[in-house]
């Protein structure tokens, strides 16, 4: 008889063995289960989070440094009502002239507005920046143009939608060639092209929220400058305000990568005078970049941890599942061996059991590591649906990550699961074999 | 002269405990020849068991000569061991000894699969012994689903399955009834007619006047070992010379009973061929390898 054949045939009565105790085997095989499933759905949460955090992080640019303007706490604001904070025109030009190793720079003005076509108004956010900002952040018209550097240069009231303020401002129409009102300047904004959708990226400026872009609106900063004046007056919860900032944002992109972590340091020393009122930032997408990579094998490794914890448990389930099986089937054992069953045989027979349990855990397992994904997103969308509030609190990452199932945790996975399964099997199955047949058979 | 089938020559077997070293058997000697009938008697505990595992390879004694033919088998390993129960002997317990959760045929397949000869012939031939004890309609039955006299049946065609050399049965009827030990060995005095050589361990008269020689073993030594002189046949009428006369009806009544019970028994003699070829690795192996009840062929 072959090799296989007895493979075959041990595989056979092993099935058979294991529906005698149909629940027991259920049993033993969750273990493994929920080992393999675990390993696969933690990495893939895992992998999830940090491509997510890498993708926004990437999104800033790595050849970037960004210089942000924070509003610092009121109390280091002192009494005026005019708020004095961030960058100013003043240090942004002598960074440009003092570092030449910054291909180019992009001053960013952002305040909160209203915006109107017809009887639709939509809040979002004025941004005036230079045409440059276009290749820097990464954008992607859909229809028209961006900004050019003649409107820049003449002041245009030309604007550019992003997709979020395009589709509420204008559901049924073309927007390009319209002009949208900004009622608190009184003035129109002719459209002359409309963004593509723009994901979040990594929160910058001291806040852990992702930055959203779906309700901007970009004007040349020239014309910003021109119609908002220096400072600007807000209405806050019924006091009047008013804040001063030249610049929210410089998006420095920097010659070569290589330079960006020297001139990061460069940046942080001129500004050092910011340093007491802490109003400005300075974020280097690299380092967080580094960070990010760095988390993510920390990440990795814990989730691995665990999932290879859950297995271990499992691995015992089927050990202390056979030794109970052995004993009770002594006399059968006994039997065989008188029958002419050598210790190897009694040894494969085991194994094969606990091998069947482990692989059939190791499937199933998978499947649910597949599903799990899925299951994810829908848990999430299920509880945004029910406690918005609480979802709202959570890291961006978190929010909108998709889990990405780990190619190599599978087989891994699975790899370690029969591994364990057949770890755990041998002994029990030794035992079995190492009985004195004789003593086997006087077994009840 | 012809190697004996069976020779045992001083044979010990000590049993050490913590407390004490148990002497089941001191110095054992006598051969078997080929083809021949025994019936190993003797009190309670004066180490019949012991004597029988041995010769049947499941168990080493301490000291002493164990040969199976040409085989010295009490120093062999214990991969050694379980090749010979599982080629050349066919034990049949007291208790059957039936694995619960398998069927007549599975059970009766179980020494092939060890032997590593189960084929679809070897799959018929389960079949055909299953008949043979005239268990051919319950071969999917479960052990828990049979009599005593049933089980032992399946346990008797499950030592045959390897067509061994050797029969060793340990108290076979101990369990059973007088009606359904007759049965029984009137399938161990045929299997006997056709050369297999039985050793039986029982205490019954009733068994050991049938066999052709009884060893009578007493605190682990042989006491007397003689040819079975009143032996009963019952098979073959020409040579059951010394029925008692008044007995006589009643016998026959009880084998008819048995050969009605064993109609479907007759063996086709071409399936056997292929379970013969690969079988067994001992040459001097009957060669005869007819199972059929003498008393239809
Ligand atoms: N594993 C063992 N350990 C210790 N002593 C044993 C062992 N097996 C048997 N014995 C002893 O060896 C002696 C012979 O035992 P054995 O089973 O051969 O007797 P037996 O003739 O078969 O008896 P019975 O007719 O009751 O079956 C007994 O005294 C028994 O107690
Ligand atoms: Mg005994």
């Amino acid at each position: 008889m072959g090799f296989i054949t007895t493979w075959v045939r041990t595989f056979q009565l092993g099935i058979k063995s294991l529906l005698l105790h149909p629940m027991r085997s259920m049993l033993t095989i969750l273990g493994i289960f929920i080992g393999v499933a675990s390993v696969i759905w933690l990495l893939a949460i895992g992998e999830g989070i940090s491509q997510e955090a890498q993708r926004q992080i990437e999104q800033l640019g790595a050849q970037n440094i960004i210089v942000r303007s924070i509003k610092p706490p009121a109390e280091a604001l002192g009494d005026g009502i005019v708020a004095v904070y961030g960058l100013n025109n003043r240090e942004y030009e002598m960074l440009l002239e003092t570092l030449p190793q910054i291909e180019h720079a992009v001053p960013i003005r952002e305040v909160k507005r209203t915006f109107q076509f017809q009887s639709v108004a939509v809040d979002g956010r004025l941004v005036g920046s230079t045409p440059k900002y276009y290749e820097t952040a990464k954008l992607t018209i859909d229809r028209g143009r961006f900004l050019t550097d003649s409107d820049y240069d003449k002041n245009k009231n030309y604007c550019v939608l992003a997709k979020g303020v395009a589709s509420k401002l204008f559901p049924y129409q073309d927007p390009i060639g319209q002009k949208i009102l900004l009622p608190e300047l009184n003035d129109f904004f002719e459209v002359v092209g409309v963004l593509k959708h723009r994901g979040a990226t990594a929160g910058i400026g001291g806040s852990f929220a992702a930055q959203d872009y779906t309700k901007d609106v970009y004007i040349p900063l020239t014309t910003m400058r021109q119609r908002l004046g220096r400072t600007i007056f807000r209405r806050v919860g019924g006091s009047f305000g008013g804040e001063f900032v030249e610049l929210n944002q410089a998006t420095l992109q920097i010659r070569s990568v290589d330079e960006v972590l020297a001139t990061a340091d460069m940046i942080q020393d001129s500004l050092r005078h910011h340093d007491k009122m802490g109003d400005i930032e300075v974020v280097v997408p690299l380092e967080l970049l580094e960070q990010a990579k760095s988390t993510r094998m920390m990440f990795m490794v814990f989730m691995g941890l665990i999932a290879g914890v859950s297995l271990l448990v499992g691995g015992i389930g089927i050990m202390n599942i056979m030794l109970a099986t052995v004993t009770e089937r002594t006399r059968e054992i006994g039997i065989r061996r008188a029958l002419g069953a050598r210790q190897s045989a009694i040894i494969r027979q085991f194994l094969v059991e606990t091998i069947t349990l482990s692989v059939l855990g190791g499937l199933v397992g998978i499947a649910a590591g597949f599903l799990g994904p899925l299951v994810t997103i829908l848990v999430r969308d299920g509880l945004y649906m029910y406690m918005p509030e609480r979802m709202a609190g959570l890291p961006s990452t978190i929010k909108t990550m998709t889990p990405q199932i780990v190619e190599a945790s599978v087989p891994i996975a699975f790899g370690i699961a029969v591994l364990v399964g057949t770890l755990f099997g041998i002994y029990p199955a030794m035992r079995a074999a190492k009985m004195d047949p004789i003593e086997a058979l006087r077994h009840e | 002269m012809t190697v004996a089938a069976l020779t045992v020559k001083d044979l010990t077997k000590d049993y050490i405990t913590k407390s004490e070293t148990v002497h089941a058997l001191r110095s054992v000697t006598f051969d078997v020849p080929e083809g021949d009938y025994v019936a190993i008697m003797g009190p309670s505990g004066s180490g019949k068991s012991t004597l029988l595992n041995m010769i049947g390879c499941l168990d080493r004694p301490t000291a002493g000569l164990l040969m199976l033919g040409d085989d010295n088998v009490a120093h062999m390993t214990d991969n050694q061991l379980a090749d010979i129960r599982a080629s050349r002997i066919g034990f049949v317990f007291q208790s059957y000894n039936l694995i619960a959760q398998l069927s007549v045929v599975e059970n009766i397949q179980v020494p092939l699969f060890y032997q590593g000869n189960l084929n679809r012939q070897a799959n018929r031939r389960c079949r055909e012994l299953a008949d043979l004890v005239g268990l051919g309609d319950r071969v999917s039955h479960r052990p828990t689903q049979l009599s005593g006299g049933q089980q032992q049946r399946v346990a008797i065609a499950r030592s045959l399955v390897n067509d061994p050399f050797y029969i060793l049965a340990d108290e076979p009827t101990g369990n059973l009834d007088s009606r359904t030990t007759e049965e029984i060995l009137t399938i161990f005095e045929r299997l006997n007619d056709q050369g297999k050589t039985i050793v039986v361990v029982t205490h019954e008269d009733d068994v050991s006047e049938r066999t052709k020689r009884i060893i009578r073993l007493r605190d682990g030594l042989i006491v007397s070992d003689e040819h079975n002189e009143n032996r009963i046949r019952f098979t073959d009428e020409e040579t059951s010379e010394v029925i008692p006369e008044n007995s006589m009806e009643a016998l026959e009544a009880v084998r008819d009973a048995q050969l009605a019970a064993l109609t479907p028994a007759t063996v086709d003699a071409n399936s056997e061929t292929a379970a013969k070829t690969s079988s067994s690795n001992d040459s001097s192996s009957n060669d005869d390898d007819h199972i059929t009840l003498k008393g239809q062929s």
